[in-house]
């Protein structure tokens, strides 16, 4: 299967998911491209595009909160930082992805 | 190859976002009307042969209801393949489990392939189909 394809299709997907949620892709080009190849990677080998950052449990009720876009299932954490964990979405007012850090949890109070 | 038109089905009888098949020359063909521009495609699945106007249509995307293979409807091309089942977490039966472990074993060894196209036009309110120039 042809992987710009793909892309291009899971981009399509996305988009209709997290506008709705006050998210947008980063306006990171590059980074975009390669996390999107990431995950075209993932789906290959697991049939689900999961997250490229977060790590694999092998326990499926968890894992299904790392298929992106995940946003849902770490609503509180992702708006306090402005991101999802990967950065692959900002919320929809942020124009400088550079300066939004990725912060566990931990350090936005959430744990 | 022939590129005869054959007429297909209403324009209207395929709402936005909605596929209907049709069955021209002996061949299965599903027409998708993504935003008002018509394309046709092999009606069998490129993965296990599911009829694929039981599916849904996002876009020039066509979801497989079966396994959730995914097609772009304008190419034919397979975008993805089928998703992996789940069972809940809980064990099946002896047999069950046995079952399912040779289905998976098999599907598993199953290529999604890509579908074909059929070329299309609009005429006097028409879908019309080449049902034998497809790729």
């Amino acid at each position: 299967m042809n992987t710009e394809s793909r892309k291009k299709a899971l981009h399509y997907f996305y988009e209709k998911v997290v506008g709705p949620l006050g998210f947008k892709f980063t306006p990171d080009a590059e980074l975009r491209e390669f996390l999107l190849e990431q995950e075209v990677i993932l789906e290959g080998k697991h049939g689900v595009p999961f997250c490229p950052c977060q790590p694999l449990r092998h326990d499926r009720a968890r894992d299904m909160q790392i298929v992106c876009p995940c946003i849902p299932f770490h609503r509180k954490h992702f708006d306090a930082i402005q991101r999802c964990w990967c950065g692959l979405f900002v919320h929809q007012d942020v124009t400088d992805p550079d300066k939004l850090p990725q912060l566990p949890p931990k350090e936005v109070g959430l744990e | 190859m022939s590129d005869k038109y054959i007429r297909a089905i209403s324009a209207d009888a395929v709402a936005p976002g909605g596929m209907k098949a049709v069955e021209l020359d002996g061949k299965e063909i599903v027409v998708c009307n993504c935003g008002g521009k018509y394309y046709a495609v092999q009606r069998r699945c490129g993965h296990m042969n599911a009829p694929l106007d039981m599916g849904t249509l996002d876009g020039m995307y066509l979801t497989c209801a079966m396994h959730c293979a995914q097609f772009d409807v304008a190419t034919g091309e397979a975008l993805s393949g089928p998703v992996p089942p789940d069972f809940g977490g809980e064990t099946p039966p002896r047999l069950l489990g046995e079952y399912f472990q040779n289905v998976g074993m098999l599907m598993g060894r199953i290529r999604t392939e890509s579908i074909r196209t059929y070329p299309t036009k609009l005429e006097a309110g028409w879908v019309l189909v080449a049902p034998q120039a497809g790729d």
